[in-house]
């Protein structure tokens, strides 16, 4: 089984690629707005090894909606093209691992908001959601992530970002995702409201 | 053989509609188009992310759509082309990251292609005679620009360009304002059937001192604001003359402009684009002023006029006819490319 990961949910463009759970490859590139043009090179030099892929998996979000959707769109046809199976997980299941007890895991949903989830011991308790960073401080638990740095949250730890590693081993556990996570309505308001 | 009719596919997502093309060189096999203009219908007007989340749920199902009715498999694909703008970015990146994916997964060169040159392109499908030099004249919900250019991928020149509403823009709020109904420009052409176009409403940017300054620039915020003062002060007007002389004053500026640079420019060959191509009354002006001008005018059937991946792919197709450099991984978007850069 060799499977290609992609994951575009936060400002970091991540491309995993994995002989069962052995890693072949990974790359990254930082940069909100970059995914598009970012993506694709990292793709490529997965591909450059040579190996057939056997499924794709995705990162469904939550994360800021034009960015997101590269990653799915991209993973979806790149799947269904060569006639593999592609999954999608929540983002959030794949950026923390080894933390025992309760903790948040939240990223950045820019305009002063967060994208959080409650673990326990490395499995999702919680439903994302978006919210006031307030909202999450009132419950007192450890924020890792990369909606824990930008929002002062003490985060001693250096899981940031989705990793290609530990989204392949949330598979193992989370629930499939199969509609992007964008937990926030179109900004539009019909003429009847206006 | 793929070397004189080369297979390309084509992706257009720059507005609201998700549309697949395929092209075996400059004959269609398929033109597949998924519109999310309905959901934008109570909002007046294409909202982004609403367009964008349409294309992400409609982009594979119209490529295996379109593979289907052209009777092709994807891996026979010589090419894949995509627009890659002007558009909105959101909506541009949907479809620039399915044609990455479709483009690494079957290891088959892409295209990063301007969607006014694509306009242009779509006539390659509906004769075969070469392209260019002509002038365009491209008019929908999102651009009006009057164009020269040489040949289909050679160089590209904007004459001229709208200074504030897009044609299609300007259908859509007269549409509202005369309580129509979105989009504006299919309604006001059939409304306009029944009454007369009596009501002289101004002709933007063809003043002395505008023709001087704009010789083929448009602008129609001074005639919706006439049409709407108008409807203010006549409580009983009859909304089909209304709709009869707004679009007369539209289709009177387009065809008259784009006459001009072709005289001015002393080329022969009219092309007219865009989902404005589809009115009735424009199509019917410009037959009739192109042959009084002594020009061949061009106007593709409805079907290829609005924004379609037929006219993707055949821009694609003779890109690659040409042997022009495919494009490098990670196209960038650019919302507002301008018409000089044909391929990314
Ligand atoms: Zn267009």
């Amino acid at each position: 089984m060799t499977t290609l990961v992609i994951d575009t949910a936060t400002s970091r463009t991540s491309v995993g690629l994995f002989d069962g759970a052995v890693p072949l490859f990974a790359g990254r590139h930082d940069g909100a707005t970059e995914h598009g043009e970012a993506l694709p090179p990292l793709v490529s030099g997965a591909l450059d090894l040579g190996r057939p892929i056997t499924q794709v998996l995705v990162g469904m979000g939550p994360g800021p909606f034009t960015g997101l959707r590269v990653g799915i769109t991209f993973a979806e046809v790149f799947a269904r093209a060569k006639g593999v199976s592609w999954s999608g997980i929540c983002s959030l299941d794949g950026i923390v691992s080894g933390i025992k007890g309760e903790y948040i895991v939240a990223t950045d949903a820019r305009r002063k908001e967060i994208y959080w989830a409650k673990f326990d011991s490395g499995k999702r308790i919680t439903e994302p959601k978006v919210s006031l960073p307030e909202e999450v401080r009132a419950m007192g638990l450890p924020v890792y992530g990369e909606g824990a740095s930008k929002y002062g949250f003490e985060a001693d730890i250096d899981m940031i970002y989705p990793h290609p590693l530990f989204m392949l081993a949330a598979l193992e556990w989370a629930d499939g995702v199969h509609q992007p996570m964008y937990l926030r309505k179109p900004d539009a308001v019909p003429t009847s409201e206006r | 053989m793929t070397q004189s009719l080369p297979l390309v596919l084509g992706i257009e997502t720059s507005c609201d509609e998700t549309a697949v093309g395929i092209v075996s060189g400059r004959k269609l096999l398929a033109n597949v188009i998924a519109s999310s203009v309905n959901e934008h219908e109570r909002f007046g007007g294409v909202v982004p992310e609403i367009a964008s989340r349409a294309h992400l749920e409609a982009v594979w199902p119209a490529i295996a759509r379109a593979t289907n009715e052209a009777k092709v498999s994807l891996d026979d694909l010589d090419a894949i082309a995509v627009t890659a703008g002007p558009g909105l970015v959101g909506a541009l990146l949907v479809g620039v990251s399915a044609a990455n994916g479709l483009a690494l997964a079957l290891d088959k060169p892409l295209y990063g292609v301007n969607h006014l040159a694509s306009h242009v392109a779509v006539d390659l499908l509906t004769h075969d005679k070469t392209v260019g030099p002509a002038i365009a004249l491209l008019v929908s919900g999102g651009h009006s620009s009057i164009l020269k250019l040489d040949s289909l991928a050679g160089s590209y020149e904007q004459l001229g360009r709208t200074l504030d509403d897009a044609a299609g823009e300007a259908f859509d709020k007269i549409a509202r304002l005369l309580g129509l109904g979105f989009p504006g420009g299919p309604l006001i052409d059939s409304e306009a059937k029944s009454g007369r176009a009596e009501i002289d409403f101004p002709r933007g940017m063809t003043a002395a001192k505008d023709q001087a300054d704009h010789r083929f620039d448009f602008s129609f915020s001074g005639l919706k604001t006439a049409v709407s003062r108008y409807v203010k002060a006549t409580p009983e007007y009859q909304r089909a003359n209304v709709a009869a002389s707004f679009q007369e004053a539209v289709v009177d500026v387009l065809t008259m402009k784009s006459i001009d640079a072709c005289k001015e420019s002393g080329i022969e060959t009219l092309l007219i684009g865009g989902g404005v191509a589809a009115n009735s009354r424009l199509r019917e002006m410009a037959e009739d002023r192109a042959a009084k001008a002594g020009l061949e005018l061009r106007i593709p059937p409805a079907s290829l006029c609005t924004d379609n991946g037929a006219m993707v792919a055949a821009l694609g197709a003779e890109l690659l006819r040409q042997g022009v450099k495919p494009s490098d991984l990670g196209i960038a978007v650019d919302s507002s490319a301008s018409v000089s850069v044909v391929s990314f």
